[in-house]
């Protein structure tokens, strides 16, 4: 699940911020905190780049603006395991010509990985300089060329399923699929990431094919460059291999489904041999580029940072939990706020959810206290600092505000939490978590058969 | 600052040259406390960690969980402050303060601006010089732990990772954990006396070593360091018996866990090897050519071409302060189980028989350097190297020697620290999950 981890921002901190460079080919489209953004004049391709100059390292990371959202049902699943076979070869780059992009990354010390999410794929590495342009070169290359082979399908499937089968030895994470896919019965969010198990097993070749070739274009994706760059130079880099590439032929199709309107409290319970139960209360809340989301960040904080946190005084400290919090997975449709609490022993679901219900109640009736929010206006501050230290956090950040459609807000929404008032979070709090809206899971953890070992 | 040091290792990993990281440190006894300071060119953060010997090996033939406790006791308050006047204190400028207890040290890992610096060591030296112990925080501690030490009980990895780690270490082995069944007993019979006396005796200044790395200025970390811990004494050394020699036990074990589709695989045994000691490099750099990311032998076979595991590698463990271990680790679906592990053994045996090619080791002595070097980009990487060479036995100057040190290193001292430290006919393999309804 992806929680943002939510910083104040301003990258340019320190010294002024230079122009942007002009480079043939490139338009520049606008800059924000330290950040410039330009666009591939022929295709679209969409770039950002961070100049920072504190160690001799680049992360490169594209992203591509296509998740789970764009799948349905019999290919549930396909974005991640295309996600898997990019790294399978392309024409240029594979491991029998031993330039493969794994190769060439472990070979060079490059620290690299790729995901998908809901709302984007993303490929990201992190080198030392001089080997930019080698990655650029590989990512490049399989943005359109890569090898989408039924043999590399039938053993990467097996693979996936491993993965989508160590997810599932965790009930919470189970408990969490079973509360999305109930609070979502439209929109594509009701189908888990990776997918189901039938579709991973069987999605033929052919729709992944169909996946790649209306997706990775490079009007549908940002690349994002952040490190000991020279603009013009990186620009140039990325004009030589990204270039070559013409816009796509079709347009890139849109997700039009609407979630229809909630109509009464949903129940979802999940029972299998575990240890302790957990409880998760979700409601829907607008899309991550909302208004509304900075106060309920604001919210969040201040129900589950530290031992000041009200859920933590409620029910950590009081003995019903082990652990309690609240987040949002912040998405480009609606997004998904959950308030959660892993059971301490002796510790009853009932009691667990009135209490996490009495401190969201207790928002509602009473609000919160000034104190409380410049305390987490404080802690925005030092994350703002805390947040250029280091490529690949900042690399990371800004993909996940790609995914929810704006990156600016990688450096206003911080500010916007900044301006956040008490009363700003005691109104989204009776505006979002009414009961009728609610998705209410219970892990509920049964006996196993009797064990016997060797 | 990072960025002229890290150009200078480039240097010296290419060329031999006599540049140095450790020119930048400086390093002091302050107040009896092993200081080191590392100025980067972060602006305004600065990273705090610092150890000390105790770990859960402390506790010897007394109650096992009571070195947890102690470590979970330090941030609910001092005789000075409440847990919440100091939650506040850390909230309103941002910081963070973390305590972690593992087998040898209790660890602290602290993230502050540079302005804040003198009052998060302050709040540092009063958790762990000071801390107030109080029977109803104790109460809360004792659950929670119970509470964790249960939830452990339901996660194949932790399962494995304990039944190897027993079935692999000898009793005097620092590495030899407790099991969770005698965690959980101890813990319910744990006493605040028990915990007051342990702090007594383990939390001093002998062996603490506080690393402060980023934007830091010297003259005044020093300064908060010693009006902060001025007066602190005691403290005990770190344990380090060589952990030599496998105890007797089955070589095969089964932790079967109800409803998990996915099995999680030790395979491995102890070492007897520190990382210093003169087989502990090329055993590293060996095992890494073996199963270290996605191009090491495990990944590119048993992942890649036969789809077995999402998950598979190998890595040499716990031989920092003592001998260590050598893991293969992995996990398959129930239903390709035996099928996994014949593979992995596969790769292992041809490994370990018949060596590693020159161009293996020429492309993975590149990777290893050029990955180190990048996660010095960062400033608490910077902070996790001095970290581990320091825990290692090494001294500052470490971090300029390590790429030399790896690519010196020859084909023939890898392939004999191979075959010399290592016997896969006698390793122990773990494997827990739904072990039962394997097709076996």
């Amino acid at each position: 699940m992806l929680f943002l981890a939510l910083t104040a921002a301003v990258l340019a901190g320190g010294g002024a911020h230079a122009a942007p460079a002009a480079v043939a080919g490139f338009s520049y489209v606008r800059s924000s905190g330290g950040i410039d953004e330009y666009r591939l004049d022929d295709n679209g391709l969409s770039v950002l780049l961070v100049a920072d100059h504190s160690a001799p390292v680049v992360t490169f990371q594209v992203t591509y603006r296509v998740g789970s959202r764009n799948e349905v049902t019999g290919t549930t699943g396909a974005t991640h395991i295309l996600e898997h076979m990019m790294f399978k070869g392309s024409e240029a780059f594979n491991d029998p010509k031993g330039n493969s992009i794994k190769q060439f990354l472990e070979r060079v010390g490059g620290q690299f990985n790729a995901n998908t999410s809901d709302d984007r794929t993303s490929y990201f590495a992190t080198v030392g300089r001089e080997n930019l342009e080698g990655y650029i070169a590989i990512e490049a290359d399989r943005m359109r060329h890569l090898w989408l082979r039924e043999s590399d399908r039938q053993s990467e499937m097996t693979v996936v399923r491993n993965e989508y089968e160590r997810g599932k030895n965790d009930p919470d994470n189970v408990l969490v699929e079973q509360v999305t896919a109930a609070a979502f019965v439209a929109l594509p969010y009701h189908h888990p990431t990776i997918g189901w198990r039938s579709d991973i097993e069987h999605v033929p070749i052919a729709k992944l094919r169909e996946f790649y070739d209306t997706f990775y274009w490079p009007n549908n994706a940002t690349v994002t460059v952040v490190g000991d760059i020279d603009p013009a130079e990186t620009l140039g880099l990325i004009g030589k291999y990204y270039g070559v590439y013409p816009h796509s032929p079709q347009p890139i199709p849109e997700m039009y489904t609407e979630e229809p309107a909630q109509l009464g409290a949903r129940r979802v319970v999940v029972k299998r041999p575990g240890e302790l139960g957990t409880v998760v209360i979700a409601h829907k809340v607008p899309n991550g580029r909302d208004a509304d989301q900075p106060a309920l960040e604001m919210l969040d904080a201040i129900l589950s940072e530290g031992k000041n946190a009200r859920l933590y005084r409620a029910l950590v400290d009081s003995g019903l939990a082990l652990n309690a919090g609240a987040g949002t997975d912040l998405h480009r449709d609606l997004s998904l706020h959950l308030i959660y609490a892993a059971l301490a022993p002796g510790a009853t679901h009932e009691k667990v959810e009135k209490a996490l219900l009495d401190e969201v109640a207790r928002v509602k009736s009473a609000g919160v206290t000034a104190a409380e929010v410049e305390s987490v206006k404080q802690r925005f501050i030092a994350a703002d600092a805390y947040k250029r230290d280091g490529t690949a956090g900042v690399a990371g950040e800004l993909n996940e505000w790609i995914a929810v459609g704006d990156w600016t807000l990688y450096v206003d929404f911080p500010k916007k939490v900044e301006h956040v008032t008490p009363a700003d979070v005691q109104r989204v709090a009776r505006r979002y978590f009414t009961e009728d809206q609610s998705t209410t899971g219970w892990f509920v953890p049964v006996p196993a058969p009797a064990e016997h070992g060797s | 600052m990072i960025r002229r040091c890290a150009l200078a290792l480039w240097l010296l990993a290419s060329a031999g040259a006599h540049a140095g990281m450790a020119e930048h440190a400086q390093r002091s006894h302050t107040t009896g406390i092993d200081v080191i300071t590392y100025r980067t060119d972060v602006k305004d953060v600065v990273v705090i960690q610092g150890w000390l010997p105790a770990g859960d090996a402390f506790s010897g033939t007394d109650n096992a969980a009571i070195p947890t406790l102690t470590g979970l006791l330090l941030d609910r308050g001092t005789t000075a402050q409440d847990k919440y006047a100091i939650a506040q204190a850390l909230d309103s400028v941002g910081a963070e303060i973390s305590v972690t207890v593992g087998e040898q040290s209790a660890e602290i890992r602290a993230k502050c601006l540079k302005k804040d610096l003198a009052l998060v060591v302050g709040l540092i030296a009063a958790e762990l010089r000071t801390p107030a112990l109080l029977p109803e925080e104790f109460a809360k501690a004792k659950q929670q732990f119970i509470g964790e030490l249960q939830s452990s009980l339901d996660n194949t990895e932790s399962r494995a990772q304990e039944a190897f780690a027993r079935a692999v270490y000898p009793p005097d082995s620092p590495n030899r954990p407790h099991s969770t069944a005698e965690f959980l007993t101890a813990a319910k019979s744990a006493t605040l006396d028990e915990v007051k006396a342990f702090h007594t005796k383990y939390y001093g200044p002998a062996h603490f070593t506080l690393l402060l790395v980023g934007d830091v200025d010297t003259k005044q970390a020093l300064a908060a360091v010693a009006k902060s811990f001025a007066g602190w004494t005691g403290g005990e050394d770190f344990i380090r018996t060589s952990g030599a020699g496998t105890p007797p036990g089955p070589r095969e074990v089964m932790v079967p866990l109800a409803d998990k589709p996915s099995v999680t695989v030790f395979l491995g045994q102890s070492t007897g090897l520190r990382y210093k000691d003169p087989d502990g490099l090329a055993l590293r750099v060996g095992t890494a050519i073996l199963g270290r990311g996605f191009t090491g032998r495990l990944m590119s076979t048993v992942r890649d071409k036969e789809g077995l595991t999402y998950n598979i590698g190998a890595t040499v463990t716990e031989d920092s302060f003592t001998g260590g271990g050598w893991e293969l680790t992995a996990s398959f679906a129930p239903a390709l189980l035996d099928k996994g592990v014949a593979a992995a053994r596969r790769e292992l045996q041809n490994w370990w028989k018949n060596g590693v090619t020159d161009k293996e080791l020429s492309e993975r002595k590149q990777g290893i350097v050029g990955s180190y070097l990048v996660g010095l980009s960062t400033t608490a990487g910077l902070a996790n190297s001095l970290m581990a060479a320091l825990q290692r036995g090494y001294d500052l100057t470490w971090l300029d020697q390590f790429p030399a040190a790896v690519n010196a290193l020859t084909l023939d001292q890898v392939n004999a620290a191979i075959s010399r430290n290592l016997n896969p006919g006698t390793m122990v393999l773990v494997e827990a999950g739904s072990v039962e309804s394997a097709s076996r």
